[in-house]
Order: structure tokens, then sequence, then C-alpha cells
């Protein structure tokens, strides 16, 4: 297994480096002045020459790129021009927040989405199978922002069950920062009453994330059970008196979920990138909405940074999907 | 690339589902009586020497303190941690005698020492702040000739020096230079902290950048706070950047007050609440559509006055704003000294744009060429003013195409005449309140190369004017070289100037005790009181 995770890092660093070169010379074609970003609005061109040089935005372009990769690789990832903060520091405050709420969403639409597919098969051309069929297609076809601001009107403002927007309420003091994922932080430091406000301001931003995802696994694990439902092995252990239920969540269920785990690896990466929208309207504090400033002020370090951390989560997490389905299946792993 | 959009954008739909909101929404668990939770956007970030913007400017007023200050509506300059200050005849020489027993939030003393190390390390770190100081003031020669006394002496006379003043935040030099690192002059760290000696301290525990900030009174500031008995203990910056989100978190008591760039069509649901109200306010932001002057046909005089009568100004500002703007047909706000009110500005006529193209094509200037306009398509404003501007220029036979981009493009395109487009749509805030931030850094061709002075216009008397204006103290002096500056620039029309505008908060019922100014625009917290 270890040769195998390894081979696998290997082929992916020289994948990260294109992403990197191809997202620098994308940055670099845009017509924007990276000087004129970090020097402010009031600036005068003398100002903006200064930081031009300093920073070396006047060297070649190759040589701004090794320069990069030089720092890259001392994990220094520049200073942001919007926030004048090193961008390493702005990430790492704000990932934990945009991982808390992907693997939140992930789970929930793979703990609801597999067990509601297994249910679909089982009762296929049924009437849970036609429901859950609809729930499905309603599900993918939903924008992301009107989910979101339908379940805002109805939990936060309706029912009042539910906060509108952030991480945490206004009067509710910050737990101290250990790990940066706040549910967490607020069980190490004991506190109770922040973890249930933190869960309850997580609920909607979850939800909404995860919806997309959740429809789409139920369609792949309705589609894997009833194929592997139609197996010889299955009529076999039934003929043999075999516990159904045992049979379904047990045996067909592990000979089914292949496609379903390689879509979990894709929906991870399209999570993060759902997420910017989802951030943008319970304000969620992670990275979506840093990016879409960095977009809309030119900011390159960032946007760089930021390409190569999501290029780099998504490679790990595909790694992980490998592994899973080797588990899965033990031939796939000896085959490489 | 065309501008276009969907039918409904998200914050209409957030505003449509407000309107039918407004009556029976549930009121969130409302934030104490004590706590003022504020919409408003944050700065990139805390540092007041690094950052120079409208967030900052709000941050400033409630952390911070500087020598003078604006205050009021219409904004008068008042003396601060300053008590007075004094000029020499030649306006080289500024003096600013300080109050005494001024503290910072750490309990250490406010003196002219600190002031000098304030405004050295603004004209050392050189970015935006210093803008207005870099080309008259040396580090060696702001001094500190005793405790309570600052001495700035300036290279050349510069009356809008005074004007910036209230631009520059005293730091406290102790805290700064404990985390300093590499002789960054504490630039990291201050990015992420306070060091001020304003009315409310910033609590670092409490700052994401962009996200939150935590603030808490300073009951040891100077002003003290006999004039408010019952004032906000806490600010809790709640920045929304949906306006959907931002409407709802108003109407549901879970933020006190949005930003004051609420969308026109979100006022009638928020004044249909119980909860909360819009106020109106008219600050100095000009809303200009620019013309490179260097490219034709905008090189010719009769182009340029067609196009100033092609734009249909009180239908933009009546139709499309909602009337939540003022006609301003100056090349700085109409509120503002140094106006020639005898001037006239141009109107909608397209009959005289007719004549004038007319004109023009007769003195070959290519009135049938694209041209280009290019909005910031992140900014609604900007691409609706562009889109009627294209319906009206399309009657005339004038092909105009509205082009997508960002601001950072926009002023990086600005620096030379030939990467800057044709046409272009952008504001002009306050930066400090003097004619020079907006005529004297827009048409005296010496800033050709910034943003701001991007038409690339040039007349030489103008020149003269705004830059002998410039080096005048008085302003019953400078007003008149200002006013006849003016008039020969609306003479020319390199521009075409639009509105003034009006700014529109949501403001939670209990909220007291505001006031404003265009300066800050009524983010300053130590007036207000909170019911209940």
């Amino acid at each position: 297994m270890l040769r195998f995770v390894l081979r696998r890092t290997a082929l992916v660093l020289p994948s990260l480096l294109g992403l990197l070169l191809v997202t620098f010379l994308l940055i670099h074609a845009v017509p924007s002045d990276p000087a004129a970003a970090l020097a402010g609005d009031a600036a005068t061109p003398e100002q903006i020459a200064r930081l031009r040089h300093q920073y070396g935005f006047d060297r070649p372009i190759f040589e701004q790129f090794l320069l990069y990769l030089d720092k890259v690789a001392h994990l220094d990832f520049g200073e942001s021009a919007f926030s004048h903060r090193p961008v390493t520091l702005d990430i790492a405050q704000r990932l934990p927040a945009t991982l808390e709420l992907t693997f939140c969403a992930l789970a929930l639409s793979v703990f609801v989405g597999v067990p509601l597919g297994v249910m679909a098969a089982l009762n296929h051309n049924a009437w849970p199978d036609y429901l859950l069929r609809i729930f499905s297609v309603l599900g993918i076809a939903m924008a992301a922002f009107w989910v979101a601001i339908m379940l805002q009107l109805l939990f936060s403002m309706q029912l009042g069950w539910l906060p509108l927007r952030g991480e945490l309420s206004s009067t509710m003091a910050q737990p101290p920062r250990a790990t940066g994922f706040l549910v967490v932080d607020c069980l190490i430091a004991g506190r109770w009453d922040a973890f249930a406000d933190a869960l309850r301001h997580l609920a909607l931003p979850a939800v909404t994330l995860a919806l997309g995802g959740l429809a789409t696994i139920v369609r792949f694990t309705r589609a894997g059970v009833l194929d592997t439902l139609q197996q010889d092995f299955v009529f076999y252990e039934r003929a043999m008196g075999y516990r159904w239920l045992r049979l379904v969540w047990i045996f067909v269920l592990r000979n089914s979920v292949t496609a379903t785990v390689t879509q979990i690896g894709l929906l991870f990466g399209g999570l993060i990138a759902g997420g910017v929208v989802v951030e943008a309207i319970f304000d969620w504090p992670g990275i979506g909405s840093y990016t879409v400033q960095a977009i809309l002020t030119g900011d390159r370090q960032v946007m760089l940074a930021v390409t190569l951390l999501v290029g780099t989560v998504y490679a790990a997490v595909n790694i992980l999907v490998d592994l899973v389905h080797g588990l899965l299946d033990p031939r796939l792993m000896e085959q490489g | 690339m065309s501008a276009s959009g969907p039918l409904l954008h998200r914050r209409q739909l957030g505003g449509l589902a407000a309107g039918a909101l407004a009556a029976g929404a549930l009121p969130a668990k409302a934030a104490d009586a004590s706590t003022f939770v504020n919409g408003w956007a944050l700065p990139a970030n805390l540092d007041p020497h690094q950052i120079f913007d409208v967030p900052m400017q709000a941050l400033m007023l409630n952390a911070y303190d500087t020598l003078y200050r604006y205050e009021g509506d219409p904004p008068k300059i008042v003396p601060w941690l300053a008590e007075s200050h004094t000029v020499s005849d030649d306006g080289l020489q500024w003096e600013f005698k300080l109050r005494s027993g001024l503290k910072f939030h750490d309990g250490s003393p406010l003196t002219s020492e600190e002031v000098v190390y304030s405004f050295r390390r603004v004209l050392a770190l050189a970015l935006a702040p210093a803008g207005a100081f870099l080309k008259v003031l040396k580090p060696e020669n702001v001094t500190a000739p005793d405790p309570l006394l600052v001495r700035f002496k300036l290279e050349t006379s510069y009356a809008p020096f005074f004007a910036a003043i209230p631009s520059i935040c005293i730091v406290n030099p102790r805290v700064i230079k404990a985390n300093e690192k590499d002789g960054d002059w504490g630039k990291t760290w201050l990015a992420s902290n306070g060091a001020g000696s304003g009315a409310y301290r910033i609590i670092p525990t409490g700052y994401r950048p962009l996200e939150y900030l935590d603030l808490e009174i300073n009951d040891g500031h100077f002003l003290g706070w006999a004039d408010n008995p019952k004032p906000v203990r806490k600010i809790a910056y709640r920045p929304t950047k949906e306006s959907s989100t931002r409407v709802l978190a108003l109407l549901n008591g879970s933020l006190d007050c949005t930003d004051n760039a609420l969308p026109a069509d979100q006022v009638d649901p928020i004044n249909a609440s119980k909860i909360a109200q819009v106020v109106k306010d008219t600050i100095m932001r000009t809303y200009i559509i620019r013309m490179n002057n260097t490219k034709p046909p905008f090189n010719n005089l009769n182009a340029r006055l067609c196009f100033a009568h092609a734009f249909n100004y009180s239908g933009f500002i009546n139709e499309v704003l909602n009337g939540y703007a003022t006609r301003d047909p100056y090349p700085m706000p109409d509120n503002l000294w140094g106006i020639p009110t005898d001037a006239k500005g141009y109107d909608y006529d397209l009959k005289k744009a007719k004549e004038y193209m007319a004109k023009a094509i007769a003195e070959g200037a290519p009135m049938k060429r694209p041209i280009e306009i290019h909005v910031q398509t992140e900014n609604e404003q900007s691409v609706q003013g562009a889109q009627l501007f294209q319906a009206d220029l399309a009657q005339l036979g004038i092909n105009l195409k509205v082009v997508g981009d960002t601001w950072p493009n926009l002023t990086s395109s600005a620096a030379k005449p030939d990467s800057t487009p044709d046409m272009w749509v952008h504001w002009v805030s306050t930066y400090f309140v003097d004619p020079e931030n907006w005529v004297g850094q827009m048409y005296d061709s010496q800033f050709h190369g910034t943003w701001k002075a991007s038409a690339y216009y040039k007349n030489d008397a103008v020149d003269a004017l705004l830059r002998k204006a410039r080096g005048l103290v008085k302003q019953e002096d400078r007003a008149p070289l200002y006013q006849e500056a003016i008039r020969k620039i609306m003479a020319d029309s390199p521009d075409i100037w639009i509105y003034n505008s009006i700014s529109l908060m949501g403001i939670n019922k209990r909220v007291k005790g505001r006031r404003f100014c265009t300066v800050g625009q009524g983010s300053e917290v130590r007036w207000l009181t909170l019911d209940g």
C-alpha cells in the first residue's frame, strides 16, 4: 500500500507544477498591474514604480516564475496586494472554515445519499423510487444561491430556528483557536455554548452545499445497487436463505459503490468550487470569498496560492479515493 | 464583450423576498443593548498607514485619533488631538499644538514624539495614505520641538496639506516597535492589531480579515463620554457580502446597520418594516464617464460635446437610481467650495448632440468608429450607466460597445494614454475634502499616468490656475482660482460628469444619535446609543 501511495504522490507533483505554471502564465496574461494594486487607489506613479521594482514585477516572466517557485518551496506565498498580509497567514486562518463546511456537506451527502440511493433501488419503480428520482433531479437542477435564500427565508426569517449568516453569533465570544476548525476548537475549549451555536450556524450552509452532491450520490448508488442486485451471487445468497438486509447493506452495497466513491472524489472539488457562492451568501469566513476578492482586485499572489492549494487538496482526496477503491476491491491495489 | 446578466439577479431575488417578509419576519435573537452590530465592510487590513479607503476611514474614526478631524455636514475640519495650529505666511511651516494628558489604549502617553513617528512611518511605507504628502514632506522635516508641539516643514507651499491631515492616524510606536520584523515598521503586525488611542479599541482575538472585527469601548478616551452617557460598549463588525443577506439580517435584527451602498430597490422593503429604516445622506462621491482625450474622436471638442449631450442624465438618476442621486454637472461635488455656480452644465439633448456630431465629422473626427466603454462588471450601476448611454448613442448612429472589466485592470490600463480605454466609468470618493481631490488631481497634466487623470486632458491655462491654487493657503484666495479653472474645464468638456451620490443605509430603529459627515460617511459610533 505504501508503494501505491508513493507512486500516486510522485505522479501528483508534476501535475501540480503544471497547474502552477499554467495559472502563472494565465494570470500574467491579464493586463493588470500588481504594483498598482499593492500601492492602493491614492498612490502616485512614483509609488507604483517603486513597488514594481521592490517586488520584482519588472523582471522577465520566467525569472519571476522561478523566484516564485523558490518561495513556494519554502512555503512562502508572498504578500496579498489587497490585505498586505502574508498569504500563508490569510489562508491558514480561512482554510479550516472552508474544510469544515466542505467535509460537513460531504458527510451529509454521503451518509444521507447512500442510504437513500439503496432505498430507491430496493423500491425500484415504486413510489419511494419515483419520489427520490424527482428529488435528485431537483437537487441537481436547483441553483445553490436560490436554495440558500429560500432556506434563509424559511428557517431564519419565518421560523427563526437557525441563524441567517456567519459562523458564530455576534454576541458569542470566540473560543481560543487551536486547530482553526471552530467546532473542534469549541470542543477543545469546553465551550459547549459556542459549540451549539457553531453547529446551528453550520446547518444551513452545509445543507445548501450538500444538496447537489447528495442528489448525485443518490443517483449513482441507486444505479450501482440496481446493477449488483442482478448478479448471480445475490440470487445464490438469497436462495441459501442469507438475511436480506445484511446481504444488501454489506455485500450488495460493497459491490455497488465503486462508481459512487469515484463520484465522491470528484464531488469534493465541486464542493470547494460551489462553496464560493454558499460562503458569500452565508458570510462564511472561508477561502471562497477570499478568492473572489482576489480575482476582483487582481491579487495575483492569492490567486496562485489558492489554485495550488485547491489543486493539492483535490489531488490528496483523489489519492484517498484510489485507496478506498483498493480497500473495496483489493485487486485494484495489486494492479497498481 | 457585452455586459449582460440574468433576468433576476441574486440581489433582486433577495429584495423580493425581503419585501414579502418585511412585515412578517420573526426577529432574531437581538444583540444586547450595548453591542452595535455593524454591517459595514472592513478594510483590507487594520493598518491605517497602509490602506486608505472608505472602510478604513470608518475604522479610523472609531479606533484611532488624528490631529484634526472632519465633523458635521457639510464637513468642517475641527481640532482633535491638536488644540490649535499655525501656518507661516509662505505656507511652508505648519505647527500643531497638542492637548495635554493624551493617552494610547495601553495607557502610555501620546506626545509630539509619537506624532512624529506616525508621520515618518506613513512616509516610509509610502502606501496610499502617503499620497498627499510624499512630494512635499521629507521625514526629517517632521519634528517635535517640545512634547506638545509638532512642526512640519514643507518643500513647497501646498494648501491641501491641512485638508489631508485628518487622514493620518497617530499610532503607538511602543507596541509597534516591539513587533517589528526586518525593519518592516511593524507592517505585518499592525495589519491584524490595533495601536491607537481612539474611542474604541481593537480586540485582536476578535478579528478575521474581511470577515469580522470586535472593538470595545475606551473609557479613557481624551474626549470623555459626558456627551453620551449611554454609549455603545462594543462594536461588532459583521460585514455581509450579499445584498440579499444584508437586508434580511437587518430585517431580523441580527444587524444594526447595513453599509451605505444599499441598492435603491431595497429602500421600500426596509422602510415598510417595523424594525428598520433607510437613512439618506448626500455625500461627496461623483459618478463620471471618462473620455480619453488623446484618442480620436475624443481629441475633438465637438465630438466630446456631442457625447456630453447624449447622456440621459435625468433618466439615469430618476429611473435607474430611483432619484437617489443629485445631478452634478461639475467636475467635483456641487456641495464643495470652489464651484462656479454660474457655470452651466450640459443637458441631455440629442438634437444638439447631432449638431455637434456633424461639426465633428466635418472636422475629420471618426465618429462612426466602434467605441469601447469599459465598466466595472461587479458594479451594477457602472454597467447600467453604460447600457443607457449605448442605447442613446445608437440613435445617433454611434456604435458603443460595453466591455466588462475590473477596477485593478482599469487603473493599470490608465497608466498610459495608449492603454487607457476610449471611455470608462468610475466614481471619485472623498479622500480629503479639498478641490485638489477632484479637479486638482484629475485635470492638472502633471498627474497624467494616474487613474484620476485618465482623461489625459491638457490645458496650460488650467494647469497654471490649479498649480497656483495649490500653492496658496487661504481658502478665500484659492476658491476663485478653482472657479476659473472649472469654467475652462467645463468649456473643454473632457469628461461627462453625471451625479453626486446619495448614500443609502439601512439602520435599526433602536439606533439613536447618529451624526453624519461625508468623511467616513456617518460611521463614527461614539455618538450612538441603543434603545432597549
